[in-house]
């Protein structure tokens, strides 16, 4: 018995990698390694884990073949396929024609997959959409700049119309289930406060909003933004960023260049996963994430923190307008309807492949 | 210049004003036809452009409906309708559907205004979209421009606007196509047109905004003042552009408006016409017209020089049987054959000339008898003188012989010596119609005047101051520098010496005699000239008539040999003189005496017929 698992295309540089040697996407981790640290690296030796790799074929497919040693017993389904590079439209497609078990969809096509009959498992919203001005930029140092870009931006229509209505409006920093103080923070768009402030700056800038070429979801916020922005008489415009310098903002092991003309942008939009249900743990993560790129207002926030504390951080780095929560979006993965026994992973969870089965009286394939 | 080269040079003018002139009007009715046959085709072209304008508006139209008649479409409408309908689901249709209609714009807008779904600018949903609800019958509407804001900034659409209402609840469909160099380059032109578009959307003139089916026009600046002028009175109007300084590189542009649903100016359409075929023809039937008239002019030359040759032959050989005569050959004919006015003027030249040999003749013959006569005269005075002594000495001879016989001797001697004397006389009157009767022809060698003159004057220097006649002055002024002449100085000299006796004969009372030497152009001038008694008109006419003398004992001949001399030497004499004041003789000798031509002279055509 086997699963077919389709993935989301997988960074270049990971995808190509060795597995067992460089380590590689946490989900693919989860299936090879024992047992992960608290930070969410894993630990152990490659093989320990729950499935063996079978075949590797770098940046298009891999086989993992369920480990007949594994710690806490054999997987049910005796090998896993997955084909990495699929786009969201093939694997929607895959799922309708019954050629994946597996496969992760976009939040903004939630709705659609699941119009189409797909079987859809959706988690609670564990990843921040959140737009950073980037540090070194002359015109989003003024605050008001910010403040103006940050109040124009209707994130109730992001999240109806965009992600259609699959996911939340994103005020702090932490989802509500997570910190309890989200509903502190306010959502609403203020376009007519925004329009005033703009008003007020002489010379108003010109500015520029960056997201990642590769991803549809920024580009369709960005281009939101930009028209919320125009409405509001502030002048925006939106430029894809290749997927190389991607790594500058998700990846957070690098600063943007500055004055590079080639990926200039004056603020960018950034995909931030909760790495923990834990506010303290996924806000540090944050912090460490976002420093680079922008100037994060407080102190760095011990993983033991208070909720109090946790606050106040959120609070103080909100406050300081260089990073504007958008929405909230939840992971959302298509079943086939043999899976069994799956189970929503919590934030910073691995896909519980090892634990699902497939029900053979049920048509598939 | 010849009268055959004016007559020439005439012809040719007229014949270069007429083909100047032909050339001319042909260039200007060829122009005038490629200017209205450029119109027509441009009237014409305009004409289908705004045909093809006005479907492509029809189709955008069309589409617009179709895609509101569509059963999606009405099922949208009609979920739109009901209370707390959720709009959202709808944000992604109409990309889809825009595509499946190729159409760059289409907005799905709800009965508020609100969009529900943008193709061209997805993000734009929730906004409102006011003009589509504004009262307007979009169903007989049709298809119009308008400027839209786009992610790239303003653009200019063929729009259409279709509503599909439920209820009381309206859904516009708002779709259209762009006007851009998509658009432009779907225009069928033929290959020497194009169509720019400029996109009126700045205050200003943008040159980035005129753009043709590549994209941006090169040097749009050009066409700013034609911009200008459609923005400030958008009409349909003409301009030209000069791309550089050949005439071929001119574009016509046909200025067309492209007006708003407020008759505002969105668009201007510059529908450009290469002048360069028009000039390439122009130029290629001006060459034409010009080897035409080159052939021409290469033919008209040559065919004015035969007809001035034909003309000017008869006149220019009148011309010189004119000259023939003039140089005293009278018996000149000219022979021209025809009728015409040249060929009575020959036959009137003809009988001028036979006129003149004939009263030549007859004043040869006249003067000849004179000339006789006047002889005759003179051999009786000159001979009557020593006959009349010869009669009374041998009257005497023959009365001394019968009544004195005894002085008849004495008688005899003395009247022997009579005859004698008379005879000698006589003998010499004799040798003096000998010589002139024998003068010689000169025979010519270099000839200082000067010298001639200076030798005669002192070989009568003696004379001039002879004790018992009064004394004359002589008074040399002799030119410096006279050349010398073709001459024969055994002549020369004799009449000098025959001028300056009849001077010193015209003094009897002294006076001053007065040698004096001059150079001309082209002959050297000796005037004689006393102060004496001078002479009257009439013996002034008759002086070098040969026999005529005013003095007593005089022959007539000396002037008469001087005039001779000096006509054997191609030159002339003339005398002016005044009563009691004196008499002076110019003669005019030249460097180098002409040759006589005594025969007589036929002028032919060379060739009649030619």
């Amino acid at each position: 018995m086997e699963i077919g698992a389709i993935v989301h295309s997988l960074d270049p540089a990971v995808a190509a990698a060795n597995p067992e040697e460089a380590g590689a996407k946490a989900e693919l981790d989860a299936l090879l390694y024992d047992q992960h640290s608290e930070d969410g690296t894993f630990v152990g030796t490659a093989g320990s884990g729950a499935f063996r790799v079978s075949a590797w074929e770098a940046g298009k497919s891999a086989v993992f073949a369920a480990n007949e040693d594994y710690r806490e017993g054999r997987p049910f389904v005796d090998s896993i396929e997955i084909q990495m590079g699929r786009s969201a439209h093939d694997r929607m497609l895959d799922l309708e024609l019954n050629k994946a078990d597996f496969a992760q969809i976009p939040a903004e096509l939630a709705r659609q997959a699941a119009d189409r009959g797909v079987r859809v498992s959706a988690s609670r919203p564990n990843e921040l959409l959140a737009l950073v001005f980037l540090m070194g930029r002359g015109a989003t140092e003024n605050a008001r700049v910010r403040e103006a870009i940050a109040r124009c931006i209707n994130r109730a229509a992001i999240v109806n119309f965009i992600l259609q209505k699959e996911g939340e409006p994103a005020g702090g920093l932490l989802p509500q289930w997570s910190s309890g103080t989200a509903f502190l923070f306010s959502t609403e768009a203020d376009a007519r406060s925004a329009k005033e402030i703009w008003a007020q700056i002489s010379p108003s800038p010109k500015l520029v909003l960056g997201y990642d070429s590769a991803d549809a979801l920024e580009q369709s916020v960005a281009e939101r933004i930009v028209v919320d922005a125009k409405e509001a008489g502030i002048s925006l415009v939106s430029r894809a960023i290749p997927a190389s310098e991607k790594a500058n903002v998700h990846g957070g092991s690098e600063s943007p260049t500055p004055h590079n003309e080639a990926i200039h942008a004056d603020a960018r939009l950034v995909r931030l996963r909760m790495a923990s249900p834990l506010p303290s743990v996924s806000l540090a993560a944050f912090i460490d994430r976002l420093g680079p790129l922008a100037v994060i207002n407080g102190s760095p926030l011990p993983k033991s923190a208070s909720p109090e504390d946790v606050y106040d951080s959120e609070r103080s780095i909100i406050n300081g307008g260089s990073v504007v929560p958008l929405v909230w979006l939840p992971q959302v993965y298509g079943l086939s309807a043999r899976v069994r026994d799956w189970k929503q992973p919590a934030a910073g969870e691995s896909w519980p492949l090892a634990d699902v089965w497939l029900d053979s009286t049920t048509d598939a394939h | 210049m010849t009268f055959r080269s004016k007559l020439f040079v005439n012809f040719m003018l007229a014949l270069l004003l007429s083909v100047g002139l032909v050339t001319a009007c042909v260039t200007v009715v060829t122009r005038h036809a490629f200017d209205e046959l450029n119109r027509e085709h441009t009237d014409a072209l305009v004409s289908q452009f705004q045909k093809e304008f006005d479907r492509r508006g029809h189709d955008v139209l069309n589409r617009v409906q179709g895609i509101a008649d569509a059963e999606p479409t009405v099922r949208m409408a009609i979920d739109l309708s009901r209370p707390n309908a959720d709009i959202s689901v709808y944000v992604n249709d109409a990309r889809g559907v825009a595509q499946s209609h190729q159409l760059n714009f289409l907005d799905f807008v709800g009965t508020d205004g609100s969009i529900i779904s943008s193709a061209e600018w997805s993000a734009r949903f929730g906004y409102k979209m006011e003009w589509v609800t504004q009262k307007e019958d979009w169903a007989t509407r049709g298809s119009f421009l308008m400027k839209l804001d786009t992610q790239e900034g303003p653009a200019l659409a063929l729009m259409a606007v279709a509503t599909v209402r439920v209820g009381d609840k309206d859904l516009y469909v708002v779709g259209g196509e762009r006007l851009g160099k998509e658009f432009l380059a779907s225009l069928v032109l033929p290959s020497n047109m194009r169509a720019l578009l400029y996109l009126n959307l700045d205050p200003k003139f943008e040159p980035a905004n005129l753009i043709d089916s590549g994209g941006p026009v090169n040097e749009a600046e050009r066409f700013e003042q034609v911009i200008e002028r459609e923005r400030t009175q958008p009409v349909v109007q003409t301009a030209k552009i000069d791309w550089t300084f050949d005439a071929a590189s001119a574009e016509i542009f046909h200025v067309i408006p492209q007006l708003g649903r407020q008759n505002e100016l969105l668009g201007v359409l510059l529908i450009g016409d290469s002048q360069r075929s028009v000039v390439t023809l122009e130029r290629h039937i001006l060459w034409l017209a010009v080897g035409v008239a080159a052939i021409g002019i290469l033919f008209g030359l040559m065919l004015s020089w035969w007809v001035a040759a034909r003309v000017t032959r008869p006149v220019q050989k009148l011309a010189a049987g004119a000259r023939e005569v003039s140089e005293g050959n009278w018996n000149t004919r000219v022979v021209v054959r025809g009728r015409d006015e040249v060929g009575q003027l020959a036959q009137s030249f003809n009988q001028m000339t036979q006129q003149l040999v004939d009263q030549r003749e007859r004043l040869i013959q006249a003067e000849r008898v004179a000339a006789w006569r006047e002889v005759a005269r003179r051999l009786a005075h000159e001979l009557k003188n020593p006959l009349f002594p010869l009669q009374t000495t041998v009257e005497n001879l023959q009365r001394a012989s019968s009544q004195n016989p005894e002085q008849f001797e004495e008688v005899f001697r003395e009247s022997t010596g009579i005859l004698l004397s008379e005879i000698e006389n006589l003998k010499a009157i004799v040798g003096r119609f000998s010589d002139f009767a024998k003068m010689p022809q000169p025979e010519l060698g270099p000839v200082d005047l000067n010298t001639i003159v200076r030798n005669v004057e002192k070989l009568f220097e003696a004379q001039f101051s002879a004790v018992g006649r009064p004394p004359i002055t002589p008074e040399l002024h002799l030119a410096e520098g006279l050349p010398t002449i073709q001459a024969d100085a055994t002549l020369l000299r004799r009449a000098v010496e025959n001028l300056i006796l009849n001077a010193m004969d015209a003094m009897p009372a002294g006076g001053v005699l007065m040698l004096r030497t001059t150079n001309g152009d082209g002959d050297v001038h000796l005037e004689v000239s006393d102060t004496g008694t001078g002479l009257t008109p009439e013996e002034t006419e008759r002086i070098f008539t040969p026999y005529y003398t005013t003095k007593q004992h005089g022959t007539g001949l000396g002037l008469a040999i001087v005039q001779a001399i000096v006509a054997d030497h191609g030159g002339r004499i003339s005398v002016e003189s005044e009563t009691g004041l004196g008499t002076a003789f110019h003669v005019e000798l030249p460097t180098r005496p002409p040759h006589h031509q005594a025969a007589p002279v036929v002028i032919e055509e060379e060739n009649e017929e030619a």
